[in-house]
């Protein structure tokens, strides 16, 4: 057998194991997708909001907290990191008008979201702490759809569902529905204990567990991830609430979008550096978490290579094939040249596809919003299963050279 | 809680295994098959071999009608390039097991007894062509697999338009000793190559008037 043979083999046989690990969660625990607890009590709650530079959208997600139907939300910490436009003002003019709203403002730019989310922290006095970007808007009763499960004691953290807000373009559209498919994803990972980041736009803490963290490492470029895992290693569980959906703004050309995810992915990587260590060890996180991400980064990169190294050879060869069949006048496609012989190969790729285009339907049918099956257009579906998709493994091979340039940039 | 998180752990590994057991097993018996074929088709072009070994030895010592004689040795040098169509298409989708490569061996090895057992009565009856065409199965190189592409369409080309050619398309990179020396013997030192009519040799082929211009 071929080495490229074999190699695929392994590769198919991590992508099936995946698959079937979350085939067989989804229909394990579907009836409890949606479910949420309702609280034994009112925990009191403060909301830390860093904002650089956010004059056209901070208000709206001050406006947003404000509305929201939970009665134990008592502060909305909103610490400005020195911007340059009109941000401060506007968290002032709230702060003077809503007692519950508190205007902070930096020492000086810290350059990034976990330092300006640490300087808030001081300023938390109340048994929950939560954390949400200054452009994301949750939905009147998001907060009250994840307080419950921290009734029990063991929960350290609970996440949001983030939505696109108002996708317009093809990119905003697939961000919109990898959004959706990320978050399904998640809430399965959930019933296993595996959940590996809580997210930006709004994801709230046991107070007493947060501590335990020392707050969010300044030197990640991925503080909330490197957040959860500092949780789940002290023991922690973390949970999502399907429901408590949160809207978000995303890069919406393709220069921000790449910036973006090259930061997310150089800092999956600074977090898996830091913490080598627990590999295979430490429950949840070194046993599947950790080998989870090391197994995803060698299915995208080692998908990436057949892709290339097949297309590439296949361009190649039909190119070389026209241009001499031309120059010696003969057929270019003859009849025979076609071949109905699928190798198995084939068959397994296909069936892997197939699974996964059911998985990312299924994914989807469970965020819908207006109706439809998907939610969305297939055209829609079809750019982010064939190209969107396409771009992960680049990016995480770029990811890895920067990584190692020292790229520590936000 | 842990239990059951280790029992789904667990089963998606049992149900990766099974299926990839089961997909493996499905490949393999594909493949098994698709080499039973073949094997069934070499076994009675052997069998025509043997028969076309005795006609050409029968022809030796007794005059015999060479059209019949051409006429049998085409037919089965054309059966067997068929059969070697199909060998190919299926080892494009063969990729667990190496029965379907040893098989193209066989099949190089008939085509090596078929140009040699066809020395004689070509010489003899000199009524129809021999091109044998030499070409690297191993090779990697895609500038040269290119090449050797075209070059089987030029040459089925010619094939279709002349009645009396007797083609034999053989592997010269099988380690088949008596094709060495053959090789050998006609002075041949590129791949891919053009033997016809067991006096010309030719390395660069620009179309099918390069061929026709050194047939009967």
């Amino acid at each position: 057998m071929e080495w490229l043979t074999v190699l695929y083999l392994v590769y198919t046989f991590i992508a099936f194991y995946f698959l079937f690990l979350y085939i067989l969660t989804y229909m394990q625990n579907r009836k409890q997708i949606y479910e949420t607890v309702k609280p034994d009590r009112i925990r009191s709650l403060s909301i830390v909001i860093p904002c650089f530079n956010e004059e056209k959208s901070i208000g709206k997600n001050i406006e947003a907290f404000l509305a929201s139907d939970y009665k134990g939300l008592k502060k909305l910490i909103i610490v400005d990191d020195c911007s340059t436009d009109n941000s401060y003002d506007i968290i002032k003019q709230y702060a003077k008008k809503y007692p519950r709203v508190m205007a902070l403002q930096t020492p000086e730019n810290t350059g990034r979201a976990a330092g300006a989310k640490n300087f808030g922290i001081k300023y938390v006095k109340t048994e929950l702490i939560g954390f949400s970007d200054a452009d994301s808007l949750p939905n009147k009763n998001a907060i009250s759809k994840m307080v419950g499960f921290f009734n029990d004691s063991k929960v350290g953290g609970v996440t949001s569902r983030v939505f696109v807000n108002s996708p317009k373009n093809y990119l905003t559209r697939a961000q919109a529905i990898e959004y959706k498919i990320i978050a399904f994803t998640r809430k399965l990972l959930g019933f296993l204990e595996s959940i590996y980041v809580t997210n930006g736009p709004l994801s709230i803490y046991r107070k007493n567990a947060f501590d335990q963290t020392r707050g969010f490492d300044k030197g990640n470029l991925t503080e909330d991830i490197e957040l959860t895992w500092h949780l789940v290693s002290k023991g922690w569980k973390i949970h999502m609430s399907i429901p408590a959906i949160v809207r978000s703004y995303v890069p919406t050309t393709v220069k921000t979008w790449f910036h973006q995810r090259i930061r997310w992915n150089v800092g999956g990587i600074q977090t898996v550096a830091k913490y080598r260590k627990k590999f295979f060890q430490c429950g949840m996180l070194g046993l599947f978490i950790m080998p989870f991400f090391i197994f995803s980064w060698f299915i995208g990169i080692t998908g990436l290579f057949f892709l290339g190294y097949r297309l590439t050879k296949y361009i190649m060869m039909k190119f070389l094939v026209a241009k001499y069949s031309v120059a010696a006048q003969v057929a270019l496609v003859p009849m025979n040249d076609f071949n109905l012989n699928p190798s198995i190969l084939f068959i397994f790729g296909m069936v892997l596809f197939t699974l996964g285009l059911i998985y990312t339907i299924t994914a989807l049918f469970y965020s819908k919003e207006k109706g439809r099956i998907t939610g969305h257009p297939f055209r829609d579906i079809f750019i982010y299963s064939f190209f969107y998709l396409l771009m992960y493994p680049p990016l995480l091979i770029v990811s890895f050279y920067k990584y190692f340039r020292g790229y520590n940039t936000w | 809680m842990l239990k059951s998180k280790k029992h789904v752990f667990w089963e998606a590994l049992t149900i990766t295994v099974a299926i990839f057991l089961i997909g493996l097993f499905l490949g393999m018996l594909i493949e098994t098959s698709n080499s039973s074929k073949i094997s069934n088709l070499y076994l009675q072009s052997e069998i025509s071999l043997t028969d076309a070994m005795a006609t050409s030895r029968l022809t030796e010592e007794f005059e015999f009608d060479c059209d019949a004689i051409k006429q049998s040795n085409i037919n089965f040098a054309d059966r067997i390039y068929q059969e070697a169509r199909l060998l190919e298409k299926y080892e494009e989708s063969g990729r667990l097991t190496d029965n379907l490569i040893l098989l193209h061996k066989k099949y190089d090895l008939l085509r090596t007894i078929l140009w040699t057992s066809n020395q004689n009565s070509l010489e003899r009856c000199n009524n129809y062509n021999l091109v044998v065409y030499l070409y690297e199965y191993e090779s990697e190189d895609v500038t040269k697999k290119a090449t050797q592409n075209v070059w089987s369409k030029i040459i089925l080309d010619v094939k279709n338009q002349n009645d009396d050619i007797l083609l034999l398309p053989i592997a010269a990179d099988q380690n088949l000793t008596s094709l060495d020396l053959l090789i050998n013997e006609h002075g041949i030192t590129q791949f891919p190559s053009l033997v016809i009519n067991n006096n010309q040799v030719l390395y660069t082929l620009e179309n099918t008037a390069s061929i026709e211009q050194f047939l009967n």
